[in-house]
């Protein structure tokens, strides 16, 4: 697709980012924010939601919509998760360290805090609560980021609880897991000051790096989502959902902005072709002989073909709006929403097992010519006769140009239909937690990630390569700590950053190392115990075997501790067994022997000893 | 500048726009912003215009947007239509948490509804009978008194009276217990009587009071007629469970199943998804009784719990009282020390009777000598009244027993167990 000149087409872009954080318990209870499996869960139970009224006296229309459905919400808890979680018991205060972390963010952003932070239930009755309200408290307002293409203003910040994790649908309603339930989160909202997909990106990687630097936000998958807003001046506002790589931001606005200007141009061509969209028609007749499996099978189990014709639509239908995604797929996803798999359409038929004579019958039956599209959708019959009413009412709006909505982030950098935009937030106080007051002359600045990376350069000496995976990676707390133990700086860096890796490409089930076992090999290898060399034996033994400390896996793997004696009898049986060559070679049969010295002795010497006590032993018999 | 004005605020370095909320303090004004969030502002900082007044109305109990009115309205004017065919419940309000809306002078849950409220709050109970609504008080249950108690006897005394097949009473949780045992001494019932409340407050769509008074109106529609408490069984919205008043008690302080029979199973179970009711064991059949309101109760009886170091005192305050409880420890006891006052408040004409703290298990004062030395004080065994219910009880043996003694000693209203069987 070709490069789009952004500042024409009036490209407007924000991001939303919500990141969870490493705090040592749950932002309402004191729980620890740790995420379990399923099968672990101890107990279960079920509840029902409800809608309410406002405290403004506004019954919620879109909340009395959801709670029509009476669904059956099963929860899942564990020996880690407690009755606040369960919503049987008020909410504790609003926990400390997730306050003060997100004030360091808001200090890091140049924002404002507010004097008094409420904290609010937004009204979420899907489940994923089991109060029916997320707990929701605006810390900070009004700063800005840099970026190379502007500064970037962020509206505001706040401080959340995690929703509960969704594990499957049931056959009465939806099962959830309570360990992610009030793990803190902070939502971060940009203005709509960003211009170019490389300016989104920009933002986000700052962001992100903001966030890294208090060393107090979560890693890895689910742990921090984007959100991106999208508009071009003739297009809408969409929301895009669930950015999950951060990679992907610049290609999702790119193609977004890509969707809504073929959408235009699509709209202006519609008008001028005075195209429209007809009466919705039930063409099963057309197929009842019909090859296709799809149609077939629907058919067969006693389901309809719906169609709709959009005059003036021919080779419109079939127009790729985004890599792989064409205005069909659009018709297609709102045509899913309704429970079908799909539509089929002129432009890309005769295909599927419709034949040409069936697409002239069913050009033939709903009156459509040659300029003309025909939509058809086979199903049950009331799964086909909403889903052919919903894809009808996507074509209509084409013909207006981009509609609003809040779309899904798909893993190619497209996305896909999700739901209409939301309408205001849902609020009420949370009367069960007091106001607080935040202090931001108690809260440190944190050192950001970019004067880690020059300062472990200098004070460190590593490499500007080594410095950077260090500060910007997952074991930057554990770094500093042990580096302000006295741990040799190198050691820890190619340690966490290279061993492991190299570990877990040989298969190595690293992901067992807790800090603890870390924190144990190196102070063994600053204490002098355990040489360097035997770093990755005992990594190794401790992932293998995570309930030992590493004192313990070091013994039973015989490794460190050899002194020097033991050293010198093993050196002096390999120069013993090599006796030919040492003669013959003298010092030259060093490099050679030193190799068999060390797996001799793997993992329980220093190099430099064996080093040492080799070159004494070749001189004795040289 | 009034709360529900939309304004603007300005503080130092920083702009709120939005509708001001009354404020908890007066330090703080809180301002509701566009996006649906509350700020507090820092009054001695902030310059604030008045961009337009009455936004909102928020005071009182009618807080409602200009354009909800018509929606409001048709809501209090609604008139239900008698179905001959359903039974009538008369569904009393006393206050609490089933009935609560947010108070904004302090920020907590405060009772704000009526019966008819009760039943647009919660309408899965429309099409389960025909109601009468009924606000008997408005209160906390903390602030419920005798004389209250009194007042709700009478109204469910008038209700039966004219005609109504089940009664259930909307009460605070706090209480319950106490006043679901005033009505089972003053009242005799030939429908069933239902106390029933919530633990969650009713402006969160996870309340538990919409399970509980469609549980407690099918209750009131059963065979059972005696005075109930129903309320979760579960910490799940699965089944809600039917107590007797007097053998009830609140064991939690947040939980929704907190209520439980002491001592035993409770009387009977609802399942919320089939609304088939089973009890467990026999019950006073709707329409054995006659109905009969006796309603008279001493207003000085106390009831005080011994702990090791309790100055002795404590004895003089009740002085002169009708009745004591005292809620011993483990069969019935107290301090030695205690029993020559104890005594010498006997003689003097007070009423004293002995329950035990364990709460589970019956009082036996003649295993040890401090027991023996209790009963020779003059001091009376309630069996294994709960010390609540005991209180309750005397202040109506008091003043409608001949023999207050045997009466103590007998069960009235099923607060005594007979045979000591908790599993079943």
């Amino acid at each position: 697709m070709s490069e789009y000149d952004y500042d024409e087409l009036g490209l407007v872009a924000g991001l939303e980012i919500h990141q969870q954080l490493d705090t040592a318990t749950k932002l309402f209870c004191q729980c620890p924010t740790e995420l379990r499996e399923p099968e672990e869960s101890t107990r279960s139970f079920t509840r029902y939601l409800h809608p309410t009224r406002s405290e403004l006296g506004e019954i919620d229309q879109a909340a009395l919509e959801e709670s029509k459905v009476d669904r059956e919400f099963e929860y899942l808890a564990y020996d880690t998760t407690c009755l606040v979680e369960e919503d049987d018991e008020p909410p504790h205060e609003l926990d400390a360290e997730a306050l003060e972390t997100a004030l360091e963010i808001a200090q890091l952003m140049e924002m404002k805090p507010v004097d008094q932070a409420h904290v609010m239930r937004k009204i979420v009755v899907d489940g994923s609560n089991t109060t029916g309200f997320q707990r929701s408290t605006l810390i900070a307002t009004e700063g800005e980021i840099e970026t190379s293409e502007g500064a970037v203003g962020i509206e505001d910040m706040l401080l959340e609880e995690e929703s509960a994790q969704r594990v499957e649908e049931t056959d009465d309603g939806v099962r959830y897991s309570l360990d992610r339930l009030g793990i803190p989160l902070v939502e971060i909202g940009t203005s709509p000051d960003i211009s170019t997909p490389e300016q989104a990106l920009e933002a986000a990687e700052r962001i992100g790096m903001l966030l890294r630097s208090t060393g107090k936000v979560k890693r890895g998958l689910g742990t921090i989502r984007q959100d991106v807003n999208v508009s071009i001046e003739e297009g809408a506002r969409v929301e895009i959902k669930g950015v999950q790589s951060l990679d992907d931001i610049d290609d999702i606005v790119r193609n977004e902005v890509g969707r809504q200007a073929e959408l235009v141009d699509i709209a202006a061509e519609l008008t001028e072709r005075e195209a429209s969209v007809g009466e919705v028609q039930d063409v099963t007749s057309v197929f009842e002989d019909t090859d296709s499996g799809v149609i077939a099978g629907a058919l067969n189990s006693g389901g309809s073909v719906m169609a709709v014709p959009l005059y003036g639509f021919d080779g419109i239908v079939g127009r790729e709006i985004a890599p792989d995604r064409r205005l069909g797929t659009e018709l297609s996803d709102h045509a899913k929403r309704h429970g079908a798999g799909g539509i089929f359409h002129t432009d890309e038929l005769p295909a599927y097992g419709v034949t040409e004579d069936e697409v002239d019958d069913l050009r033939d039956a709903v009156g459509a010519g040659p300029e003309d599209a025909v939509a058809i959708v086979a199903a049950d019959t009331d799964v086909a006769e909403a889903a052919i009413d919903a894809a009808a009412e996507r074509a209509g709006t084409a013909l207006e140009g981009v509609p609003e909505e809040t779309r899904d982030a798909n893993d190619d950098g497209t996305t896909r239909y999700l739901r209409p935009l939301p309408g205001a937030a849902r609020m009420y106080p949370e009367t069960d937690v007091p106001p607080v007051e935040p202090d931001p002359s108690e809260v440190p600045e944190p050192e950001l990630l970019t004067e880690k990376v020059e300062r472990y350069q200098e004070e460190y000496d590593l490499g500007e390569g080594l410095a950077e995976q260090v500060a910007y990676g997952e074991y930057m707390p554990l770094f500093e700590d042990v580096v302000a133990d006295g741990v040799d700086p190198t050691l820890a860096a190619s340690t966490l950053e290279s061993t492991l890796t190299e570990l877990r490409r040989d298969d190595v089930p690293v992901e067992n190392l807790e800090r603890e076992h870390l924190e144990g090999v190196f102070a063994m290898a600053e204490s002098g115990d355990l040489p360097n060399e035997g770093v990755p034996d005992l990594l190794t033994a401790l992932a293998e075997d995570p309930d030992r400390t590493a004192e313990e896996a070091a013994d039973e793997a015989g490794l460190g501790g050899a002194d020097e004696e033991e050293v010198r009898d093993a050196i002096a049986e390999v120069v013993e067994r090599n006796e030919e060559q040492v003669e013959e070679e003298g010092m030259q049969a060093f490099s050679g022997l030193m190799g068999e010295c060390m797996g001799a002795l793997r993992g329980k010497a220093d190099g430099d000893l064996v080093s040492e006590l080799l070159r004494e032993e070749i001189q004795k018999r040289a | 500048m009034n709360p529900g004005d939309r304004v603007r605020v300005d503080r130092a370095d920083r702009t709120y726009e939005g509708v001001l909320l009354p404020s908890s303090t007066d330090d703080h004004l809180v301002v509701k912003l566009e996006g649906g969030y509350n700020v507090g502002v820092d009054r001695a900082e902030a310059e604030i215009e008045t961009l337009e007044e009455d936004v909102y109305e928020i005071d009182g109990t009618d807080a409602t947007g200009p354009e909800d009115d018509d929606a409001s309205d048709e809501g209090a004017d609604s008139e239900i239509e008698f179905d001959d065919d359903l039974p009538t419940i008369s569904l009393l309000s006393t206050g609490g948490t089933i009935a609560s809306t947010v108070d904004y002078r302090t920020g907590a849950v405060t009772a704000q509804f009526d019966a008819e409220d009760v039943l647009r709050a919660v309408p899965d109970l429309a099409g389960r009978a025909n109601y009468r609504g009924r606000v008997v008080a408005n209160i906390l249950s903390e602030n419920m008194e005798p004389p209250l108690w009194q007042d709700l006897a009478r109204a469910v005394y008038e209700e039966i009276e004219a005609g109504a097949d089940g009664v259930v009473v909307m009460h605070g949780t706090d209480t319950m217990q106490y006043s679901a045992s005033a009505l089972s001494f003053m009242l005799e019932t030939p429908v069933p009587i239902v106390f029933t409340g919530s633990q969650r407050s009713a402006d969160r769509p996870s309340s538990d009071n919409v399970m509980n008074a469609v549980s407690a109106v099918e209750a009131a529609k059963s065979d059972c007629a005696e005075v109930m408490v129903c309320m979760h069984g579960s910490e799940s919205d699965d089944v809600c469970a039917l107590h007797r008043g007097t053998r009830v008690r609140k064991n939690h302080t947040s939980r929704r199943d907190a209520f439980e029979t002491v001592g035993a199973e409770p009387l009977g179970e609802i399942d919320y998804d089939t609304e088939e009711i089973e009890f467990r064991r026999d019950y006073q059949q709707r329409g054995e009784a006659d109905l009969e309101l006796r309603e008279d109760l001493a207003d000085d009886v106390e009831l005080l719990k011994f702990t090791p170091g309790m100055d002795p005192a404590f004895l003089d305050v009740v002085e002169g009282s009708e009745g004591l409880i005292l809620e011993g420890t483990g069969l019935g006891h107290v301090h030695t020390d205690l029993i020559p006052r104890i005594e010498e408040l006997v003689e003097d004409g007070t009423t004293v009777v002995m329950t035990s703290q364990c709460l589970e298990g019956r009082v036996c004062d003649r295993v040890y000598d401090t027991g023996r030395d209790l009963l020779e004080a003059g001091v009376i065994e309630a069996g294994d009244t709960l010390p609540g219910t005991a209180k309750v009880k005397l202040m109506w043996a008091l003043e409608n027993s001949d023999d207050v003694e045997e009466a103590m000693g007998t069960s009235l209203a099923g607060e005594i167990q007979e045979r000591s069987v908790p599993w079943e």
